[in-house]
């Protein structure tokens, strides 16, 4: 699998705070890792996803596999996870979504839409 | 990460987070200390750093990596799957007689390296059955084994995700 463009941006403990934490309008975080077969699937659906949104939400990921405290302050229980943020408060979460555009596209749209 | 690797040798990667793809690494790098004048090869685990795996090979792409085994070649080259472990098996001083047999060729087959892509096929499919959690999701085939699996563990797995152990490093 290769990604030309990389449309997620990865995030870290360091860098969490100040590029998504203190980050106005919707932002969407995956965390995740490279051996999690799940995480795999849903890399592309993802990248597409994120492309298609644009400026219109950002979409951040996290390793988990290294950033194990960002998981335990989120209480990630298992990757994929998507945690919906506006202005650094969650206000949505998918777990292990499809990895289809239409629903991923749902997952993390859907929770500011409703806040709208 | 900071990657200076003798790129002069084959480089194997593993799946740290797999315990059949520890135990495996261990025996491999045990074996390979057996060879006169080094080991030869090196053997690493795949780790998290993408880029860091694109500086040994601009063709490999971390999530395969973890996909399936991989023999990055002193050439540039990358051998997958069952040639990748034909290929370890060759540098390998203990097996090197066995590696022969994966070169025989009859009416321009290959048949023992035809039935080593088998038998790693299997392999990688029963690994998350044998307790790997990073191993990917079992093929239809074995999914009725991983449903008992499961039950017998007292758990069945959420689908569409991997679960993590709660406050432990991966």
């Amino acid at each position: 699998m290769t990604v030309a463009t990389d449309f997620v941006r990865p995030v870290t403990g360091e860098t969490f705070d100040a590029l998504v934490g203190t980050r106005s309008g919707p932002v969407a975080v995956e965390f995740m890792s490279y051996g999690c077969e799940h995480c795999r699937l849903l890399e592309p659906v993802l990248q597409e996803v994120a492309e298609t949104l644009g400026s219109q939400e950002a979409v951040f990921r996290v390793n988990i596999a290294i950033d194990q405290e960002l998981a335990n302050r989120y209480l990630i229980e298992g990757t994929p996870t998507l945690v919906m943020l506006l202005n650094g408060e969650e206000v949505g979460r998918a777990v292990g979504p499809d990895p289809s555009v239409k629903v991923l596209w749902d997952e993390v749209t859907r929770p500011f839409e409703e806040l709208a | 990460m900071t990657i200076q690797e003798d790129l002069s040798k084959p480089i194997l990667l593993f799946n740290d987070e797999c315990a059949v793809c520890r135990v495996i690494a261990r025996w491999v790098t045990q074996s390979a200390k057996r060879q006169a004048g080094g080991s030869p090869l090196i053997i690493r685990p795949i780790g998290n750093d993408p880029l860091a795996l694109r500086a040994l090979n601009p063709q490999l792409d971390i999530w395969d990596a973890y996909a399936n085994i991989h023999l990055l070649m002193p050439d540039g080259s990358m051998r997958t799957n069952g040639e990748a472990v034909a290929e370890t098996l060759r540098r390998l001083p203990s097996t090197r007689w066995l590696a022969r047999s994966f070169d025989v060729r009859v009416f321009e087959k290959r048949p023992f390296q035809a039935i080593l892509n088998v038998a790693y096929m299997v392999l990688a499919d029963l690994r998350p059955l044998l307790g790997c959690e990073s191993c990917g999701i079992p093929p239809p085939w074995l999914h009725p084994f991983h449903w008992i699996a499961q039950r017998i563990k007292g758990r069945v797995k959420p689908k569409n995700h991997t679960a993590v152990a709660m406050g432990h490093s991966m």
